[in-house]
């Protein structure tokens, strides 16, 4: 199922109020750094949904 | 760490101590003004953002004292005209305890090893180890041919030996020597030494009734300030010296729904906020060990699967003396 991210929403990474929290909290590696922003591997996620809950701007959903 | 302050008919302080918060949340629960705010406990935890675990909106923040009176952890304190209401006869008070019984401590020290918050201060002074052996030892320089069978195999370590030349001007630069502070007697050294060099007796259990063996002396203490009464200390010890009472009881529970299941390892995130060590991932799923768990429901905020399911039924909050109080208080229970 993986998530999405509202591009309008998201800090990417330079404008993270923590340097993309997102890519910090996963472990799983679906969210991850490319090119200086956000890009979600979903074959990766596990659908814990802690970056949801985290995302300082709330800027990620369920995809 | 904040504080508000306001000065008028009274001085009052609020003070905040992040030090002794564990991001549960509670405070925010009670406020009757909606002005204490828990953050991000997660990041927070895992060491990704540093902050403080709860901010205040100190515009709306009246000052009332709610908040410090419900955190179990003493981590809020307001000040009256510099005294604390937790000191005052009409405040509520928390009638936890968490207590070390000195007379019945033998000094193990296994509650200082499984305490999670290093709220226990533990020392403890035992008898040199000679006082309670007896015995004869001596090695024949002239029989020696400092090979360093027994050096390698006593069991306390208590050979010293030399036998590696310094210079072609002193090869034989050997030596030999037993620490008799550190011999036990055993006769390890005595039944491999090939040159019959080693001259031992043990009389340890002949003249067992003669040795004295001293009580173990030591100090066993809890820092209440640091302890979240979460009882590992008392689970823990052998001869139940440790009191602990926790604040709530009640139940935690992990109820999924078919949308909504534990994702164990991948997320982790009610292990990471538990300030008592109670939650593990056993099979890919959180397990809670409620002997170790002080209810206070860091874990509920922090589960993004929201499948925590925590139920408390009593609270030992006393002296509740407002009814309105009373009625903020009692949002923290479920019955």
């Amino acid at each position: 199922m993986a998530v999405k991210i509202d591009s309008d929403a998201c800090g990417h990474i330079d404008n993270c109020p923590v340097q993309g929290l997102c890519i910090k909290l996963c472990e799983q590696g679906a969210i991850i750094e490319e090119n200086g922003d956000v890009c979600i591997v979903p074959e990766n996620c596990d659908d814990c949904d802690l970056c949801i809950q985290n995302c300082p701007n709330q800027a990620i959903s369920k995809a | 760490m904040f504080n508000v302050e306001r000065n008028g008919f009274e001085s009052r302080k609020l003070k905040y101590d992040d030090n002794k918060c564990v991001g549960c949340g509670i405070c925010a629960d009670v406020c009757p003004t909606s002005s204490l705010r828990l953050g991000p406990i997660v990041p927070i935890a895992r060491g990704l953002i540093e902050m403080d675990l709860i901010s205040i909106n100190s515009n709306s923040c009246v000052l009332c004292g709610l908040c410090s009176v419900a955190c179990p952890f003493d981590a809020l304190s307001l000040n009256i005209d510099g005294t604390d209401i937790k000191e005052m006869d009409n405040y509520p008070l928390w009638d936890v305890k968490s207590e070390v019984c000195e007379d019945d401590c033998v000094y193990c020290g296994r509650c200082f090893k499984a305490c999670p918050r290093e709220a226990i201060v533990f020392e403890r002074k035992l008898p040199e180890r000679e006082s309670l052996v007896r015995g004869e030892i001596k090695i024949d320089d002239e029989k020696c041919i400092y090979c360093g069978f027994c050096a390698d195999l006593c069991p306390p370590g208590a050979i010293d030996l030399s036998n590696t030349p310094n210079s072609s001007a002193d090869f034989l630069n050997n030596s030999i020597e037993v620490d008799t502070s550190k011999c036990v007697f055993c006769g390890v050294c005595k039944r491999i030494c090939p040159q019959d060099a080693i001259y031992e007796i043990c009389s340890t259990c002949m003249l067992q009734d003669q040795i004295d063996v001293p009580e173990i002396t030591g100090n066993t203490f809890i820092v209440e300030s640091s302890c979240v009464n979460c009882s590992w200390c008392s689970e823990i010890c052998p001869v139940d010296a440790i009191d602990i009472v926790k604040p709530f009881s009640g139940d935690l529970k992990l109820v999924e729904t078919e949308e909504q299941v534990c994702k164990g390892d991948s997320c982790h995130a009610c292990q990471d906020v538990c300030p008592c060590n109670a939650v593990e991932i056993v099979d890919g799923k959180a397990a809670t060990n409620l002997s170790f768990c002080n209810l206070c429901g860091a874990c509920i905020t922090a589960c993004p699967q929201n499948i925590r399911e925590l139920t408390r039924t009593s609270m030992k909050l006393t002296n509740i003396n407002s009814e309105s109080w009373e009625e903020c208080l009692n949002k923290l229970l479920n019955e």
